[in-house]
């Protein structure tokens, strides 16, 4: 459905020096800096697939968005979405893709938002009986019917989303592209919005690709996640597996009776295993009793570290934590991909 | 072709609406400018009240008088400033959304632009004319308009709106290399009045003056229509300033295509 070959995108800017100085400076000088947005990236994504597109911010997700709806040109390299380049035929793209850039609207501001879908409706070409069983779905799946006559600019963050969700929906597009669609949402707003998606997803298989900083959207919807990182991408495969590579820890909580030998144990602890230190941390917390051990689950198992523990004191309970997503995530920002992985 | 052109109808429809919602700062736009041109009107009875010439720059002190008024009736519907909304888009980075939708962004700004003119026309334009007609047959005791006046003016009217908005867009484009053109609309804004005759009728400027302008669109956008309501274009004449007006229309068209192809290369959105 969508091929993307070695897409890159440059974008110059003039140089500016800095204070006063600078910028008389600036005036005269006429020294470009180019900036490399998005640089040799390239996928495929197949018909009906949910893929999470995501990265820091800066990353270049929104860019490679928009040059995959036609907005922007690439620099260099081509893209193909429904067998349809962008940015030479935008229009034609159009009529295939359906867009929700989160912090945007495409909404009539001023208008009713009954108007703004009878708009899209002219502007998509939708015949009658499509747009009422389209509206139909959405108003089920999005319940838009409790503030159709409403002003767009009167609505909540929340309508305004859903109703922005079902614009891009009203053509029934093979393409979906979700640029942050929950971003400032409240939970059971944000849980509304996946189940949407995951229903047109599986309705009409639709290709959705979503951008996002929440780790729920990408857990609860996506299949597959590229992730990007100074515009190169850096993973591309499923959920699982990344969780596989990089949740390589896991934390043992256990609630202790007798506090004041936690001490001695902590000390010991790794040399009781017969491990390095880094693959057995221990935290303690005195408010409650609890003594947490982290550890590389590749090396150690959950066993032998409650025998050890049990044989120095006893235990009141006991609460084992896999690394979350978000934890796995988070890493990856800070200190980019291992070399193995890369 | 029809049902393409038909996709652009609910911009023409949106933008009456918009207007109506927003009435308050209309009625006061009317205001403003009607008081201008007043002040126009009163500035030229005294230029001929101390005149001892009867006709300055080839128009009697009568003619003035409709001079004035129709081109205040004449800008109004003709003037709308699509740069505005096209600086506006590239500022909030609106215009990303724009360009997700299957349609022409030049085209979606006129249709836009075109609501906006009928809204003009009906609320004032037309009351004033009608009123500027009774005052010129009652108390000018000038001939009223006859029915060709009335619909040659109208025709010339399109094609000027048509000048403008094109002309406009290229401006507008300005500003998707320097972002804002607040000022230089400003600049536009007063350049305009001078060259397209709201200021001063073009037949007051000097010959070799004149014969530069008409070089330029300028003349065909406000000064073409109101001449020609006036009867000041007769035969031949009448028939070139038209089809002078319709070359502009599509040299200004085909310059827009080109520039918007260039600007689409390079098209930065702006805020994430």
């Amino acid at each position: 459905m969508i091929e993307v070959n070695h897409i890159s995108k440059d974008f110059v800017a003039p140089k500016k020096y800095p204070g006063l100085k600078g910028a008389i400076k600036g005036l005269f000088s006429n020294e470009k800096i180019t900036k490399t947005a998005v640089d040799d990236i390239s996928f495929t994504i197949e018909k009906g697939e949910i893929v999470g597109y995501i990265g820091s911010n800066g990353a270049g997700k929104s860019t490679t968005i928009k040059m995959m709806t036609g907005i922007l040109t690439p620099t260099r390299g081509t893209c193909t979405v429904a067998g349809i380049n962008p940015s030479q035929n935008r229009r034609e793209n159009a009529q295939n893709i359906g867009v929700v850039f989160g912090q945007r609207t495409q909404l009539w501001w001023d208008l009713p938002l009954s108007e703004s879908f009878t708009i899209l409706k002219e502007i998509y070409n939708v015949s009658d009986e499509d747009f009422k069983e389209q509206m139909e779905f959405l108003n089920r799946v999005l319940e838009l019917q409790e503030f159709f006559d409403r002003p767009v600019r009167t609505l909540s963050l929340g309508q305004r989303m859903r109703a922005d969700l079902g614009a891009a929906l009203l053509h029934n597009p093979k393409v979906l592209y979700l640029d942050e669609p929950t971003i400032g949402l409240d939970l059971v707003v944000k849980d509304n919005i996946r189940k949407a998606i995951k229903e047109i997803n599986e309705k009409y298989q639709t290709t959705v690709i979503l951008t996002t900083h929440d780790i729920g959207d990408i857990e609860e919807l996506c299949s597959r996640i590229i992730m990007i990182d100074e515009g190169k991408k850096i993973y591309d495969g499923s959920l699982e597996n990344l969780k596989d590579i990089y949740g390589t820890t896991k934390t043992v909580s256990m609630e202790v009776r007798s506090p004041e030998k936690v001490k001695e144990l902590a000390l010991h602890l790794p040399e009781i295993l017969g491990v390095k230190e880094e693959d057995c941390r221990v935290t303690f917390h005195k408010e409650n009793n609890v003594l947490g051990v982290t550890f590389d689950k590749h090396k150690l198992q959950v066993p032998q570290i409650l025998s050890a523990v049990m044989d120095v004191m006893e235990i009141k309970d006991v609460q084992i934590q896999e690394t979350e997503l978000a934890e796995i995530v988070k890493e990856i920002y800070r200190h980019g991909m291992t070399e193995e992985e890369g | 072709m029809k049902k393409s052109l038909r996709i652009y109808l609910p911009f023409v429809s949106n933008e009456l609406k918009r207007q109506m919602a927003y009435k308050g700062a209309f009625y006061l736009f009317i205001l403003i400018s009607l008081f201008g041109s007043f002040i126009s009107y009163y500035l030229w009875m005294a230029i001929y009240g101390s005149s001892d010439q009867a006709v300055i720059g080839g128009m009697s002190r009568n003619e003035m008088v409709v001079y004035v008024f129709m081109v205040y009736v004449t800008s109004s519907i003709v003037t709308i400033s699509i740069s505005d909304w096209v600086s506006d888009d590239v500022v909030k980075g609106t215009v990303a959304m724009n360009l997700i939708k299957p349609i022409d962004y030049r085209f979606s700004l006129i249709s836009r632009a075109l609501g906006d003119m009928i809204y003009r026309f009906l609320a004032p334009g037309v009351f004033i004319w009608i009123g500027l007609e009774i005052y010129k047959v009652t108390v000018l005791g000038m001939a009223p308009v006859t029915v060709g006046g009335v619909f040659l003016y109208l025709l010339s009217c399109v094609m000027s709106f048509l000048i403008y908005v094109l002309f406009d867009f290229c401006f507008g484009m300005i500003a998707f290399f320097t972002t804002y053109i607040f000022g230089l609309q400003l600049a536009k804004d007063a350049l305009l009045s001078f060259l397209t005759g709201q200021l001063i009728p073009i037949s007051f400027f000097p010959e070799a003056v004149q014969r530069i302008f008409d070089f330029l669109p300028f003349s065909s956008m406000v000064y073409t229509p109101v001449m020609i309501y006036l009867g000041k274009y007769t035969g031949e004449t009448l028939w070139f300033m038209l089809l002078r007006q319709a070359a502009w229309v599509v040299i200004l068209y085909v310059l827009g295509s080109l520039i918007w192809k260039k600007v689409t290369k390079r098209l930065v959105v702006l805020g994430g």
